[in-house]
């Protein structure tokens, strides 16, 4: 068991210094300077293997130290008369959230991939190893982590010896839970989102009940660490009693997840936007009368309905129940109201970063790339200007009506708000209007421009482009601090109308000059 | 030494591409697997491999100490587009390997199976990234036989080596025969009757095995691509 560890250790090691080493060679200088020899040297990897295990030490008891200086800044932070007691509950809230999403037997690895379905490790041999180290790792980091902080904390020595042994013997029953729930319903959990978030908010929220004087108990913790040691034996059983690890491991482990980083997020953005079942048929009404690049435009966005329009669809009924609530909370608190009123006024800054979270542009170009001008660009005839650009201004056109919808919801939202909060100036509700779809322009416009001009992803559809990333934080922080500002509305309607306008213009002379060199395949 | 293959059924949403297949495969010869593009043949060696859920169907291992459910790690499986890890040296990939399956390995020796596959010294000590698809072929090729697995499925694993290594590797196999259960699949006819004891075509989603009876090459062939043809008239 003990030997199965130290091997997918001792790959994993020599797997990242190569990389490193392949890395580091890419450099101008440095590819001279370091030769191919240097894979050979068996000393180095051993030195530097030695050295990564130190660095693992040091780096999970630094982890493990912040994190329970986090707890105890929380405990601090909640209540400060009692920070002991609120430091207890706090860590008893997050040992039953480790319990629930810390599995270490089902999370995706490269090292696992490694392991099991390219060295044929024994899996189950590899699943002890894991369980087991994980149990001693614990044993020896929560006990210097509790001595340490107990020099402040000042609990019994009984209460430490429970807080100690309740997350790691509970752990291994959250495994068995997790494997258990995989087996019936063929998924990890932890992948059903909902559930995760549900699970995770609730738990969250009652780590803030020692603010109402509300605290876990003695007897709650005697009564877990109780119910731990009886399901423990019973689930270590289980546990060992499963034959099919590698069938399990080779099922989540798949060689696209775990070959490296950057292919497993080419892999995740493939994923994200994968042209859905039942979308693959089109209705031959809507592709009637279409011909040529017309008709290519329409199927790639009836077959991309999940991403986009229904996606817009979600949104709109989302923003719609928003306004909703709002209007209802106006009628029933004049704090409400007032607040509205003012927001609607002086905050119109916030509607940017609405609108940037709402447009579809960035995923829709990644669906544009990955499933068709991925395959399309290799053909000469794809690429002469004269096309390229026809598709441009097709795409735009549907983008920019897509992304509409949600926006007609937010003009038709602010006016009853407008309505609701009793303002009679109708330039508001127009400028209001034109601001908000000016705004859904622009970011349809926007995030197809950048894609027109950067191009960022290569051929095997990974991110490459440094300027294209640039461009996204950019975007972001740009529309971040767009909140900060407090104009007036008028003044600030009209700014955002000007800018989108002046921003367009300009960034479509762009693409027409520049796209038919630079969209093209890396 | 025989595989058995009862009632060996996948589709994927509707599309049935393997249906009721039973076959028995035995030791001693290599199997040809050849069948029209999309037949399925992948899907066959991946539902053995356990690498896709199956609707139904038992594979069963019967050898001198008894007929058993066949295991995964009965199995050495060869795919057609090799994965390595690319950022080892063939080398290091080979020392670990060994290592790891000690137990498994009668022989030990590196430069022994280097030299079953021609992998010269200067190429031992570089990336597996800057490997060749050929060579990371040889590669994989070699892990998969040198942990000494009872099936050996092979899917296309010759097209991308040069010649020399071809033939050595079709010496390889015919030794391997032996003691093992070959099933090779290719879309090379000539491959396949230059090679295999037995073809079998994947037609109509069941496993047919064409027999040579006392056909010469010529007749044999075109025995082989009328039973395939008859797919596309069906």
């Amino acid at each position: 068991m003990l030997n199965t560890l130290k091997m997918s250790l001792k790959i994993d090691d020599v797997y990242s210094l190569n990389a490193f080493i392949y890395n580091l060679r890419k450099l101008p200088v440095l590819k001279d300077l370091i030769t191919t020899d240097i894979y050979k040297s068996k000393s180095l990897k051993n030195v530097i293997h030695f050295f990564a295990i130190i660095y693992r030490i040091l780096k999970a008891i630094f982890l493990r130290l912040l994190y329970f200086l986090t707890i105890f800044f929380c405990a601090c932070l909640l209540n400060e008369n009692n920070f002991s007691k609120t430091f207890i509950h706090i860590y008893f809230i997050f040992t039953i959230i480790g319990f629930f999403i810390n599995n270490k037997l089902l999370v995706t690895s490269r090292k696992k991939y490694f392991s099991i379905i390219i060295f044929q490790m024994n899996a189950k041999k590899f699943m002890e190893s894991l369980l087991c180290s994980a149990f001693f790792k614990n044993l020896f980091l929560n006990s210097l982590s509790l001595l340490i902080f107990n020099t402040f904390l000042h609990i019994s020595l009984s209460s430490i010896i429970i807080l100690i042994l309740l997350p790691i013997i509970l752990r291994i029953t959250g495994e068995a839970l997790n494997i258990l729930f995989y087996k019936k319903y063929s998924y990890v959990w932890l992948n059903n989102y909902f559930l995760y978030f549900t699970i995770l908010i609730f738990l969250l929220l009652l780590c803030l009940l020692p603010i109402k004087n509300i605290f876990v108990t003695s007897k709650i913790l005697n009564v877990s660490l109780l119910i731990a040691i009886i399901f423990s034996p019973i689930s270590l059983i289980y546990l060992l009693k499963i034959k099919d690890y590698k069938l399990l491991y080779k099922k989540l482990n798949t060689k696209n997840l775990a070959m490296n980083q950057e292919n497993a997020s080419a892999y995740s953005r493939q994923q994200m936007v994968e042209v859905k079942n039942k979308d693959i048929n089109i209705s031959s009404k809507k592709i009637k009368n279409k011909k040529g690049y017309d008709l290519f435009n329409t199927i790639f966005f009836e077959r991309h309905k999940e991403i986009l329009l229904r996606s817009a669809k979600k949104y709109a009924v989302l923003l719609a129940v928003i306004y909703v609530v709002i209007v209802i909370l106006i009628y029933n608190n004049p704090a409400v109201f007032s607040a509205t009123k003012k927001f609607l006024t002086n905050n119109l800054g916030y509607f940017v970063i609405i609108m940037y979270f709402i447009n579809r542009g960035a995923i829709v170009t990644q669906a544009m790339f990955f499933n068709c001008d991925h395959a399309m660009l290799r053909y000469n005839f794809y690429r002469e200007p004269q096309v390229l650009l026809n598709l441009f201004k097709k795409r735009l056109i549907t983008l920019i009506k897509v992304n509409l919808l949600p926006a007609f919801v937010i003009v038709l939202g602010n006016s009853f708000l407008l309505y609701f909060t009793k303002q009679v100036n109708i330039s508001m509700y127009i400028m209001l209007a034109l601001y908000i779809i000016s705004l859904s322009i622009f970011f349809s416009i926007h995030y197809l421009v950048i894609y027109y001009l950067l191009q960022p992803f290569n051929s095997e559809m990974q991110l490459k482009k440094v300027s294209y990333s640039l461009v996204s934080i950019l975007t972001y922080v740009v529309c971040y601090f767009a909140t900060d500002i407090t104009l007036n509305y008028f003044n600030f309607s009209l700014l955002g109308i000007l800018f989108t306008i002046t921003y367009s213009l300009i960034s479509l002379y762009l693409v027409y000059k520049f796209s038919p060199r630079t969209f093209k395949i890396n | 030494m025989k595989l058995e293959v009862i009632n060996l059924s996948k589709s994927y949403a509707d599309n049935k591409v393997l249906n009721g297949i039973d076959f028995t495969f035995e030791s001693g010869k290599i199997y040809g697997l050849i069948g029209r593009n999309g037949a399925g043949k992948t899907t066959f060696f991946n539902a053995l491999n356990e690498d896709i859920d199956i609707d139904s169907g038992y594979f069963y291992l019967e050898d001198e100490y008894g007929r058993n459910p066949l295991d995964v790690k009965d199995i050495g499986y060869v795919i057609s587009t090799p994965v390595v890890p690319e950022f080892l040296t063939a080398k290091e990939f080979l020392t670990f390997f060994i290592e790891i399956n000690k137990e498994k390995i009668e022989n030990t020796d590196i430069d022994y199976y280097f030299n079953l596959v021609q992998i010269a010294k200067e190429d031992q000590d570089k990336l597996l990234r800057d490997f060749s698809h050929g060579m990371k072929n040889k590669m994989q090729i070699l892990i998969n036989i040198i942990s000494n697995p009872k099936v050996i499925l092979l899917d296309e694993p010759l097209t991308s080596l040069d010649i020399v290594v071809q033939e050595e590797m079709k010496k390889l196999f015919k030794k391997l025969k032996k003691d093992h259960i070959i099933i090779f699949s290719t879309h090379i006819l000539e491959l396949a009757m230059d090679l295999c004891d037995e073809i079998v075509i994947l037609n109509h989603k069941k496993l047919e095995q064409i027999s040579k009876d006392n056909l010469n090459t010529k007749k044999y062939k075109d025995k082989i691509i009328s039973a395939l043809k008859d797919e596309k008239n069906a």
